[in-house]
């Protein structure tokens, strides 16, 4: 680097120290938070399909049943064997099951050892080396380390494994010494597994791999035209696919947000850089007339600002990789997304994102410094030299309609905007959308300024009043740039607010829709025992009425998550009394077709409309039903099905309810929850009353916008920030005009006043219009981003004391910051700056 | 050193032009003072010299290739006034955020040469201007008068062919005004280049080897 460049950055840092270190570390900020989600994420998306490598190994195809009830017909097992371009072909089944002793239910991988050994290599069982025959025959249960640990047992104790009504004891057999410190799951033969547990006659899926000659593609495709209806064929990369298509909106979302945390960053600098130019304008100017070239007068400012990103995306690399550490550590590998669960994660820094980032922040420092640069570059010399900073004359407008339309034609463009359809699933239009609504409310801040300077103008002022006024008048780019920051800063904050308090309240109501019972039961993931069904049942129980429900998943679309599928006991006359609907109901024409009622997320997605009928994958086989209605779901993010339980033993079910809702009888609650104790405690079931279940959904819903608070605390203390500077540098600019009023006369304290009062009418203007713009914003992020990413719908609820409360906050700390900066006014060394020498 | 022909300047807006077919020639190793009224166009005279401001017509050619600034680009005017010509001001303008001898090399670095490669030149400039021993300084802790000497030798550090000063003096008392006007035309001389000094003062007229007084009509 040029010398004379260094010695003026170095300059720059020495005197603007609080300056240019805010400016560091807001694009800190930015590169730390999207870094971080960067890496959680990556992490997470890592272990998933490491887990999922491990148990699923690589085939090249994976035959499967559409429903989870689903399995695979030996039959179709063995005729893919018999063809010649299959190497080999693994069948399993994938269950769950309870082990006496621990509190959730496991993974059972029943499979046959000899022609698993090739394609999962890593679920191959260690045995016992004290066992004479071969345990794995015998009915023994291998564990995964972690299992092992979990329970506290040892290789040759005695389990019992339970699920729903059937058991069977057993021996641990050896461990999965091949299986990770995170992985829990269970090994065993496949025939045992399939004679407690399993259908006699098929098993759950089947891997296949092919002879190396074989277009495993091709394969696939003729393959999928002859098998039944009920089975899916897969390849592994669907699985992949799947993985990330599950987190994908929600990682947009929170990416984007860190991305507005890099803008503020790029505004901040811009602030900084612009402030810098004013500043130094007879500065440079001296060394444009020494015969620095106009370009180099740009790069210098440009340098600077890159001098601001590059540390500061440093740091903010640093920082986002000791905040994904510190989260995953305290929250698990989970941004309160809830789409991972896995244990511990491990970060892998990888070198490409970080440069990613690195550039990212060093781009947004390059974009706030290109206009300062390019002021700086068109100062004129003369002038400059002798009068300071000019800014740009700008062509006025020659008719008030011309901005008036072009403001028009913008909030046309953003209305337009927020009507276009999700792009790839991901609602890029609407997040266009509240750019321009941005753009409009800065286009608009010099108007409304000009307005109330009109109605101002005719009012007897005192002098210290009417020289805040003809200041904001004066320095129209300061104060522009003063107002904007505000103006983004509040919107953006007002528009979350809005938007999260139009989810909780929506939650909420919906809470109380889907939750019509006292008290719930729930068994996780294994169907209820039998007997507690059983005793249910009999007339002497403290519950006046007890309902079942079933959860399955089912595959409509191989490449998108599954769906779940609830089965359910209702009325399917009257479905209304127990989902909450979003508009009327469609009767069926035939009493003899099963009614599904569809969540509103399976309706945004798969496009389907109630009043329709519909194929379903539903046991084994394809299924015609009709579509009743939509109800809301706030739970299910890729689509729920409702069927009756009538409707699903009439099409050959077996309905295993796993969650119970209970209505106790009148005055008996507590002996209600006594009753169920006994089985509770046996079989590892969740009794929950519904204010707990409540409660906690609601803390769920506020621990996943945690993340969104601290990043609106931050946009306001950077626009305030910015506030702060632009306010400083506008007093330096008019240090001439300030020291002559002194001169004249006018008092530090007055000079003071007038500032801070400045400040204050700056601050007034940008939160009008930034909590105009934050109202629509919101109501773009509710009814178009929210809908568009999460498939959910809900009404626009403005929380009015929040908001408000917000603003008021937020003109107070912006009076406090136009206060320090009046206090730099107060401290110009006016004798000095009459002279001319600064 | 400089040879003005033909110079033709109005202001935008302004009525009639400050002045016209103006010829004026400082050869090397000559002081030339140039008086006349307040307004009427020595600034921007000096202005148009250096190539801050463009000329309507007319050629002004300096240093000793005779390259003429007014047919040049921006870039190429900043190159030129690296290149050839010093400067100092009635306000000084020293940069207050670099030190004394880092604000006299400036001009060095703006022409290329590495701060290395001279440091024995910055120390005679300071001993040329008496200000032996102020190389650390801080700008904002000099007076008036050692500021306007920094800013002298700062003009001559890259040897240019020509010097332009617009009211050296002017911010100065008497006796410090002398001092300074004495290191400059000392040093001038000793470079063998030509300065044009723009000044109210008679007294600093009168030590130039020729005073040009500008009036509307022209110079004389
Ligand atoms: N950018 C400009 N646009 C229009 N008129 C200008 C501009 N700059 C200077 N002038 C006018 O040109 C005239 C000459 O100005 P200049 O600064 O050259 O005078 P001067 O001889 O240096 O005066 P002084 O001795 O007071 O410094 C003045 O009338 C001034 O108002
Ligand atoms: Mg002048």
């Amino acid at each position: 680097m040029n010398t004379l460049a260094w010695w003026l950055i170095r300059a720059q840092f020495r005197t603007r120290r609080v300056a240019t270190s805010l400016s560091m570390l807001a694009i800190a900020l930015g590169v730390a938070l999207g870094y971080a989600i960067h890496l959680i994420n990556a992490a997470a998306l890592a272990d998933f399909s490491r887990a999922m490598n491990s148990v699923q190994g690589e085939p090249d195809a994976v035959i499967v049943g559409r429903d989870s009830a689903g399995s695979v017909p030996l039959t179709v097992v063995e005729a893919i064997a018999r063809d010649p371009a299959v190497q080999s072909v693994v069948p399993v089944i994938d269950t769950r099951v309870r082990l006496a002793g621990a509190p959730a239910p496991l993974r059972l991988i029943g499979l046959d050892v000899f022609s698993a050994a090739t394609m999962m290599p890593k679920l191959m069982p260690r045995q016992d080396a004290t066992a004479t025959d071969a345990p794995i025959f015998a009915g023994g249960v291998f564990a995964s380390p972690a299992v092992l640990r979990q329970l506290n047992a040892a290789i040759g104790d005695t389990v019992t494994l339970q699920r729903g009504d059937r058991q069977w004891t057993t021996r641990l057999a050896g461990d999965l010494p091949a299986l990770g410190p995170d992985e829990r799951l269970l090994v065993a033969d496949i025939a045992w597994v399939q004679a407690h547990f399993g259908p006699d006659d098929a098993v759950g899926e089947a891997r296949v791999r092919l002879t190396p000659d074989t277009d495993p593609a091709a394969w696939r495709d003729e393959l999928a035209r002859r098998l039944p209806p009920g089975l899916l064929l897969r390849a592994a990369d669907d699985e992949n696919a799947r993985v990330s298509n599950l987190s994908l909106a929600y990682r947009v979302n929170l990416n984007v947000l860190a991305l507005v945390a890099l803008l503020t960053g790029a505004f901040l600098v811009f602030a900084t850089q612009l402030t810098a130019v004013a500043q130094r304008s007879t500065q440079f100017a001296l060394l444009g007339v020494l015969g620095l070239s106009p370009r180099r007068r740009l790069l210098q400012v440009l340098l600077e600002g890159l001098a601001i990103g590059v540390p500061g995306a440093l740091l903010g690399l640093a920082l986002g990789y000791a905040l994904a550490l510190a989260f995953t550590r305290l929250l698990g590998g989970d941004l309160g997304g809830g789409f991972f669960s896995t244990g511990t994660t491990t970060l892998v820094p990888a070198p490409l994102p970080a440069l990613g980032f690195l550039a990212l922040g060093a781009l947004a420092s390059l974009a706030g410094a290109v206009y300062p640069a390019y002021l700086n570059r068109r100062q004129a010399l003369a002038h400059a030299l002798h009068a300071g900073f000019a800014q740009t004359p700008r062509a006025r407008p020659a008719r008030p309609l011309v901005p008036a339309l072009r403001l028009l034609a913008l909030a046309l463009l953003a209305g337009g905007l927020s009507r276009l359809p999700a792009w790839s699933g991901l609602p890029l239009a609407g997040y266009a959308a509240i750019a321009v609504l941005l753009v409009i409310g800065i286009a608009a801040a010099p108007w409304l300024t000009r307005w109330i300077f009109g109605l101002c103008a005719g009012l007897p002022l005192p002098a210290t009043q009417r020289i805040a006024l003809q200041n904001v008048a004066q320095a129209p780019l300061m104060a522009q740039v003063a107002a904007g920051g505000l103006i983004v800063s509040f919107a953006l904050t007002a528009s979350m607010v809005i938007m999260v308090g139009s989810f909780r309240v929506a939650v909420d109501r919906w809470l109380d829709d889907v939750l019509p019972a006292p008290l719930y039961l729930r068994s996780k993931a294994t169907p209820l025992p039998e007997d507690l069904l059983a005793a249910l049942a009999r007339p002497d129980t403290p519950f006046a009425r007890v309902e079942g429900m079933a959860h399955a998943t089912l595959t409509l679309d191989p490449r998108r998550p599954n769906v779940t599928l609830i089965v359910r006991e209702l009325d399917r006359l009257d479905p209304a009394a127990r989902l909450p609907f979003t508009g009327p109901l469609s009767v069926p024409p035939d009493e003899t077709l099963p009614v599904v009622w569809i969540s509103e997320p399976l309706r945004e997605i798969y496009g389907i409309a109630p009043g329709q009928t519909l194929r379903l994958p539903l046991l084994g086989g394809s299924v015609e039903v009709f579509v009743g209605g939509v109800w809301r779901d706030y739970s299910r993010q890729f689509g729920a099905v409702t069927i009756g339980a009538d409707d699903y033993r009439r099409l050959g079910g077996r309905f295993q309810a796993n969650d119970l809702a209970l209505w106790p009888r009148p005055g008996q609650n507590a002996a209600a929850e006594t009753w169920l104790a006994p089985y509770a405690r046996r079989d590892g079931l969740e009794v929950a009353e519904t204010a707990e279940i409540r409660q906690l959904s609601l803390a769920i819903f506020d621990k996943s916008f945690a993340v969104t608070y601290a990043l609106e605390a931050a946009a306001m203390l950077i626009g305030l920030f910015g506030l702060a500077v632009t306010l400083a540098a506008g007093v330096w600019l008019r240090a001439r005009e300030l020291a002559t009023l002194g001169a004249l006369g006018f008092n530090r304290r007055m000079l003071g006043r007038a500032v801070t009062l400045e400040g204050a009418l700056i601050a007034i203007i940008g939160l009008l219009i930034g909590l105009a713009c934050g109202v629509a914003i919101g109501a773009v992020l509710t009814h178009v981003v929210n809908p568009q990413a999460f498939h959910w719908r809900m009404p626009l609820h403005i929380p009015w004391p929040t908001v408000l409360g917000a603003a008021a906050l937020t003109l107070a700390a912006a009076i406090a910051a136009s206060h320090a900066a009046a206090r730099q006014a107060t401290r110009l060394p006016l004798a000095q700056v009459l002279a001319g020498s600064q | 050193m400089l040879n003005v022909t033909g110079l033709a300047k109005r202001h935008a807006n302004a009525g009639r032009p400050l002045f016209s077919g103006l010829e004026l020639t400082v050869a090397a190793g000559e002081t030339v003072a140039l008086v006349g009224e307040s307004g009427v166009g020595k600034s921007t005279l000096l202005n148009c010299i250096a190539g801050l401001e463009t000329a309507d017509a007319g050629s002004i050619r300096i240093g000793p290739r005779a390259v003429d600034i007014v047919g040049l680009d921006e870039t190429a005017r900043a190159a030129l006034r690296a290149r050839q010509i010093g400067f100092v001001f009635q306000a000084f303008h020293i940069l207050p955020t670099l030190t004394v001898a880092q604000n006299i090399a400036v001009p060095l670095l703006l022409r290329g040469v590495p701060l290395k490669a001279q440091p024995a030149r910055i120390d005679a400039l300071l001993d040329a201007v008496g200000l032996r021993g102020f190389a650390g300084r801080w700008p904002t802790t000099l007076s008036g008068g050692e500021l306007q000497r920094v800013a002298i030798a700062r003009a001559l550090v890259h040897r240019p062919s020509l010097i332009l000063a617009d009211e050296p003096t002017g911010n100065l008392d008497p006796r410090t005004a002398d001092e300074v006007l004495t290191r400059l035309l000392d040093n001038v001389r000793q470079q063998q280049a030509g300065a044009l000094i723009v000044t109210h003062s008679q007294q600093v007229a009168r030590r130039c080897h020729r005073i040009l007084t500008l009036t509307p009509d022209g110079l004389r």
